[in-house]
C-alpha cells in the first residue's frame, strides 16, 4: 500500500519546491449571459498543500474548478499554472499539463469496467500510435502492460481489487466515488481537484475517503484542491481554506483563521445581504 | 463441465488481457475458425456463397465499422449506405485505373479513401451530437449517392451508369468477376473480415478504444480527464468509414459484381446496418457478427418458408419481413438493449455456474 | 416586371407551398418531441399509414386481402363501394388514436427511462413495422387519394400574373397548384388550432408541463402515460392531414414516408421544440430547395433537391447548433 505510484513521472518534477506557488488565480470573473458566477476572485495554491474551497450552494465553487481546468473560459483574469500564464485553454490541454479532477455528480464512464475507467485516466501519458495499436502485439501491448502495472497499484491503494472488472454503472455510490478518485490519480497529477469527494457518503465511507485523500497528499506529495461541505472534514484535512459566497471571495487563510472570520460566519449563518 | 474458468489462473497481466481469457472458449473459437477456413471451402456452392455467406461477411464488415462509430464512440450515423458507395466506387476506379494492382490492396485503398471522406463528414460531430449528427450524416448519404449518379467520371462514362467489376485474381485464382469460384470469393472475404475483426478488437481494447468509449459515456468528463474530443471522434469516423468502405468494396466487387448507386447504396442500407448493430449489440465485436448473421439469415429463412414452403407471393413475404425486422428492433430495445451479444454473455454466465446455479 | 423576375417569384411561391408540406410533417415531430423528448422517426410512416387507411376505407378494400388470399386461396379484394369521405376520415382518425394507444402500451411504456437515442432507434423500428404492416393491410401499389379538394393549376392566378409582365415579353403567367393553396390554408388553421389548444386548454397546459419537466409534472398529478397517448394521437392527426395533402398531390405510395427524412433538416433549422420554428424552417427549406433546383440544378445535372436540404442543415448546424429558435446550450458538469 505504500508503493510510490509512478517514480519516473515527469510531472512530479517541475522545479517547484514544496511550498512554492503551483497555481495562481488572478482576478477571475465569469458570467453566463449576464449572470455573474464568479466576480474578481484571486487566490493561490502552494505545492504540496491541501487547499479547501468552501462556501454555500451557488457560491461559484464548481465554476471555479471548471475555470481552473479550462472547461469554462473566464471573461476576465488569468490562471498561472507552474509559472505558465493562460486565459483560454481546452480542458484536455489542462489535463495533459497535470490537472486531474473528480466531479460533484459522478462522471464515470458507465459502460466501462473499473479497470478501463482508471486506465482512461492515463490517457495523456500513453503514446503508441494507431498503427501500433491496430497490431497490438509489440509496442502497444508493452505500453498497455506497463500502464496496467501502475493502474493496479492504484487499485490496490484504493482497495478496489474485487471490482476490477465490474462495469462501474453497477457499483454502489461510495465505490463509484472511489473509482473516480482512482481515475484522477491515474493521471499522475500535479494538481488534483476534488469536487465534493464525500458528498452523500455515510460516516464510515467519509473516513475511508479522508484517509485516501490524506494518503495521496502525504505519500505522493500531490497538491490537492477540494470542495467540501462537511466542515469537520475540511477543518481536519486542509492546510488552507478559501471561502466563496455569491461568486466573491470572503475569506482566505488557515482553517482557524477562516473559522473566526466574521464574514464567513455571516455567510454560513445566513445573515441577510442588503 | 465444458465451460470452466476455475483453475484457469492468470499469473501475468498479458494473459489476463487476452481476447478469450477462458481456455475452453479459446479452443472453441479456434475450432470454429479452423472449420470456417479449412472445411467450409470444400462444401460451399454458388447459392450459399451468393445468398448467404458472402453477404453475411460483407454485412459483418460494415456492421463492425458502424459499431466502432455508434457502439463504441456513441456517434449515430445514417450515412452507412453513402460510405459503402464511396468504397465501391473507389474500388471500381482503382480496379479500372490500375489493372495490375492486387485486389487485396484495392480493397484496403478503397477503405482508405472512404476513411478520408468519413473524416470530412465527421467534422460536424465536433460541434453537434445525437439526432443532430444523425441528420448531418444523412447529408452525406444523399449527397454521395447523388454524386455517383451525376458525375460520369465515377462510372467511367458507361452508358448504363452502372459499374461492373472486372476479373481480378489472388495467387492466380479469380476472386472477382463472373467466373470466380465460390470457395475463392468466400475465402477472400473471410480472410479480410477475420483480419479486420482482429484489428477492430485490438483498437477497441487499447487506449484509442477507451478514448472512444469515454466520449460515448460522458464526453465532457472525457475531455476534462485528457481525451482530445477531436482526435477521438475523427479517428472513430476514420476507422469506421475505413471498415464501411472496405465492406462497400467487397459488396460491389466480390458479391454483386455490378452496382448502380441508388439501388445498391440507398438509405435502406444505412438502416439495415444500423439494425444489425442494435440487434447484435452496441459496443461489441461479436455483436456485429451476430447482428449481421441474424439479419442476413432471417430473410433467407423467411423467404424459404413463406415463398418456398407456403407458396406465398414474394411481395407479401417482403412486407412481413419488414414488419418483423421493425418489430424485432423494438423488441430488442425493450427486452435487451445490449443485443444478442449480451444474451450470449448471459448464457455463458449461466453455463459457468451450471449445474450449481447458487 | 421581366419574365426572369416573374419566374423567380414563381419558384419562390412553389417553394413556399412545398415548404408548407414539410412544415406539416415537421409539426408532428415537434409535438411529440416537446411532450416526451422522443424524436419520432415514424412520423412520416404514420402519414403514409394514415393515407393508406383512408384510401382503403374510402374505396372499400378488404384489409389484409393479400394475406387472406395467399393463406386461404380466396380472391377477395373489396367488400363494397366504400365509405363516404367524411366518415372515412373520422374512422381513420379513430385508427390513429388506437395506434397511439397501442404504441404507448406496447412500446413507450417499456422504454420510459431509456436514453433519447434508444427511443429514437425504437421509433425507427416502429417506422419499419408500420410500413410493413400498412403494406400488408392495404397493399403496396400506388393509390390515388381524392378527398374532394380542388386540384390543378389556378387559371385566375395565371391571368393575374400574365398582366404583370412587361409589355411585349412572352410570358404566360405563373402556375400555382390549387391543392397547394388549400394545403397552405389547412396548415395555417392547424397551427393556429394547436397553438390555441396548447395555450388555453387544461390538457394543453399539462402537455407543456410535461415538456418542461417529467418528474415535476408527475408530482402534481399529471398522468404521463395519458399525456403520451394524447400527444401521439394529435401527431397522428397531424400525420393524417399531412398524409391527405401529400397523398392527394402525388399519390399514396412508399415515397410518402421519405418526406419524414425531409422534415429532419426542417427541424434542425427550426429547432426541435418550436412550432413557429417548424413552420419557418419548412418554408426556408422548401424555397431553398426549389431555388437550388431551378438555378443550381442545371449546372450540375439536376436532382439537387435530393440533398440540398441536408446540406443547408449541415452548414447551419456548424454555426448555430441550437437551431433558429432554440436556446443556447450551457454545458454543466
Amino acid at each position: 500500500m505504500n508503493q510510490h505510484i509512478d517514480p519516473g513521472s515527469l510531472r512530479a518534477d517541475d522545479g517547484i519546491e514544496r511550498g512554492g506557488m503551483l497555481l495562481h488565480v488572478d482576478n477571475i470573473s465569469l458570467s453566463f449571459g449576464g449572470v455573474k458566477a464568479i466576480a474578481d476572485i484571486s487566490f493561490d495554491i502552494k505545492k504540496g498543500e491541501i487547499r479547501a474551497i468552501i462556501g454555500p450552494n451557488g457560491a461559484g465553487k464548481t465554476s471555479m474548478l471548471n475555470v481552473i481546468n479550462g472547461f469554462y473560459h473566464p471573461q476576465e483574469g488569468t490562471i498561472t499554472f507552474r509559472g505558465e500564464k493562460r486565459r483560454h485553454m481546452r480542458p484536455h490541454r489542462a489535463a495533459s499539463q497535470g490537472i486531474a479532477r473528480t466531479f460533484q455528480n459522478i462522471a464515470l464512464f458507465k459502460g466501462m469496467s473499473t479497470l478501463d475507467n482508471i486506465m482512461t485516466g492515463r490517457m495523456t501519458l500513453m503514446r503508441s500510435n494507431i498503427l501500433a495499436q491496430a497490431l497490438w502485439f509489440g509496442p502497444a501491448q508493452k505500453e498497455e502492460l506497463a500502464h496496467r502495472e501502475t493502474v493496479e497499484k492504484i487499485i490496490d491503494f484504493l482497495e478496489i481489487e474485487h471490482i476490477r472488472k465490474t462495469p462501474v454503472g453497477r457499483l454502489p455510490y461510495g465505490l463509484q466515488k472511489r473509482v473516480e478518485l482512482g481515475r484522477a490519480l491515474a493521471a499522475d497529477p500535479a494538481l488534483l481537484l476534488l469536487d465534493e469527494p464525500m458528498a452523500g457518503m455515510n460516516l464510515e465511507e467519509k473516513e475511508d475517503m479522508s484517509r485516501f485523500v490524506l494518503d495521496v497528499n502525504q505519500q505522493f506529495g500531490t497538491t490537492i484542491a477540494l470542495i467540501e461541505h462537511d466542515m469537520g472534514v475540511v477543518m481536519d484535512l486542509s492546510d488552507r481554506v478559501v471561502v466563496l459566497d455569491y461568486g466573491r471571495k470572503i475569506g482566505d487563510g488557515s482553517p482557524d483563521e477562516v473559522r473566526n472570520n466574521q464574514d464567513v460566519i455571516d455567510a454560513y449563518l445566513g445573515v441577510s445581504h442588503d | 463441465m465444458l465451460y470452466r474458468e476455475t483453475g484457469d489462473f492468470k499469473s501475468n497481466y498479458a494473459a489476463d488481457q487476452q481476447t478469450f481469457p477462458i481456455k475452453s472458449e479459446r479452443y472453441l473459437f479456434w475450432a470454429a475458425m479452423a472449420f470456417a477456413f479449412l472445411v467450409v471451402p470444400f462444401f460451399i456452392n454458388d447459392y450459399w456463397e451468393k445468398s448467404v455467406i458472402v453477404p453475411l461477411l460483407v454485412w459483418a464488415m460494415a456492421a463492425l465499422g458502424l459499431n466502432i462509430l455508434t457502439g463504441y464512440c456513441g456517434q449515430v450515423s445514417l450515412g452507412t449506405g453513402g460510405f459503402m458507395a464511396v468504397g465501391a466506387y473507389a474500388c471500381y476506379k482503382l480496379m479500372t485505373g490500375f489493372p495490375d494492382l492486387n485486389i487485396f490492396f484495392v480493397v484496403i485503398l478503397s477503405g482508405g479513401v472512404t476513411a478520408l471522406v468519413g473524416m470530412l463528414f465527421g467534422l460536424p460531430s465536433l460541434r453537434i451530437k445525437g439526432f443532430y449528427l444523425a441528420v448531418a450524416t444523412l447529408a452525406a448519404q444523399f449527397f454521395l449517392v447523388w454524386l455517383f449518379n451525376k458525375v460520369p467520371w465515377f462510372y467511367n462514362y458507361s452508358a448504363s451508369g452502372q459499374i461492373t467489376a472486372p476479373e481480378r485474381t489472388i495467387f492466380g485464382i479469380a476472386v472477382t468477376g463472373a467466373t470466380a469460384p465460390p470457395w475463392a470469393t468466400y475465402l477472400f472475404c473471410l480472410a479480410m473480415v477475420f483480419i479486420f475483426a482482429w484489428i477492430a478488437r485490438n483498437l477497441t481494447r487499447g487506449q484509442l478504444g477507451r478514448s472512444w468509449m469515454a466520449i460515448r459515456d460522458m464526453d465532457i468528463a472525457a475531455e476534462i480527464i485528457g481525451v482530445q474530443p477531436m482526435k477521438a471522434k475523427i479517428s472513430a469516423f476514420a476507422v469506421s468509414s475505413f471498415y464501411i468502405g472496405a465492406a462497400g468494396a467487397l459488396y460491389f466487387s466480390v458479391w454483386l459484381g455490378a452496382a448502380e448507386p441508388t439501388e445498391a447504396f440507398g438509405i435502406d442500407k444505412s438502416f439495415l446496418v444500423l439494425f444489425m448493430v442494435i440487434i447484435g449489440g452496441l459496443g461489441s465485436i461479436l455483436g456485429s457478427f451476430l447482428g449481421a448473421a441474424f439479419l442476413t439469415l432471417m430473410p433467407v429463412l423467411l423467404k424459404n418458408v413463406m415463398v418456398g414452403g407456403l407458396g406465398w407471393p414474394t411481395d407479401l413475404a417482403a412486407h412481413i419481413e419488414i414488419m418483423l425486422v421493425g418489430g424485432l428492433i423494438v423488441f430488442f430495445l425493450i427486452v435487451e438493449p445490449h443485443g444478442l451479444a449480451q444474451l450470449w454473455r448471459l448464457a455463458k454466465e449461466k453455463l459457468r455456474l451450471w449445474p450449481f446455479p447458487y | 416586371m421581366s419574365p426572369d423576375f416573374l419566374n423567380f417569384i414563381e419558384t419562390v411561391l412553389n417553394g413556399l407551398m412545398t415548404g408548407v408540406m414539410y412544415s406539416l410533417v415537421a409539426l408532428g415531430f415537434v409535438l411529440i418531441f416537446k411532450a416526451s423528448g422522443i424524436f419520432n422517426f415514424a412520423q412520416g410512416v404514420m402519414a403514409l399509414f394514415a393515407a393508406l387507411t383512408l384510401v382503403g376505407l374510402q374505396t372499400g378494400q378488404v384489409p389484409f386481402a393479400h394475406l387472406i388470399n395467399a393463406v386461404l386461396g380466396t380472391d377477395v379484394h373489396n367488400w363494397g363501394p366504400g365509405l363516404p369521405t367524411v366518415l372515412a376520415i373520422l374512422l381513420t382518425m379513430a385508427v390513429m388514436i388506437l395506434l397511439a394507444y397501442i404504441v404507448e402500451k406496447v412500446v413507450l411504456k417499456h422504454l420510459v427511462n431509456q436514453e433519447p437515442i434508444i427511443l429514437f432507434m425504437a421509433t425507427i423500428g416502429l417506422a419499419y413495422f408500420l410500413e410493413g404492416f400498412g403494406d400488408l393491410m392495404w397493399g403496396a401499389d400506388v393509390k390515388a387519394l381524392n378527398v374532394g379538394l380542388p386540384t390543378g393549376g389556378s387559371f385566375w392566378w395565371e391571368d393575374v400574373t400574365r398582366g404583370w409582365a412587361s409589355e411585349g415579353s412572352e410570358y404566360f403567367g405563373m402556375y400555382i397548384d390549387t391543392l397547394d393553396v388549400s394545403a397552405a390554408i389547412i396548415a395555417l388553421i392547424l397551427v393556429i388550432a394547436l397553438t390555441v389548444f396548447s395555450q388555453y386548454t387544461a390538457t394543453g397546459r399539462a402537455l407543456r408541463a410535461v415538456a418542461d419537466d417529467h418528474q415535476a409534472a408527475l408530482s402534481v398529478g399529471i398522468s404521463l402515460r395519458g399525456i403520451w397517448v394524447i400527444v401521439w394521437s394529435i401527431s397522428g392527426f397531424v400525420a393524417l392531414v399531412a398524409g391527405i395533402m401529400w397523398g392527394a398531390k402525388s399519390g399514396v405510395q412508399f415515397s410518402l414516408s421519405l418526406i419524414a427524412l425531409k422534415a429532419l433538416p426542417v427541424l434542425i433549422l427550426g429547432g426541435f421544440t418550436s412550432i413557429p420554428g417548424a413552420i419557418v424552417g419548412g418554408l426556408i427549406i422548401g424555397v431553398g430547395e426549389k431555388l437550388a433546383e431551378a438555378y443550381v440544378g442545371p449546372l450540375v445535372g439536376g436532382a439537387v433537391e435530393n440533398w440540398f436540404a441536408y446540406m443547408v442543415a449541415l452548414a447551419f448546424l456548424l454555426f448555430r447548433p441550437q437551431g433558429l429558435y432554440g436556446e443556447k446550450i450551457i454545458e454543466r458538469i
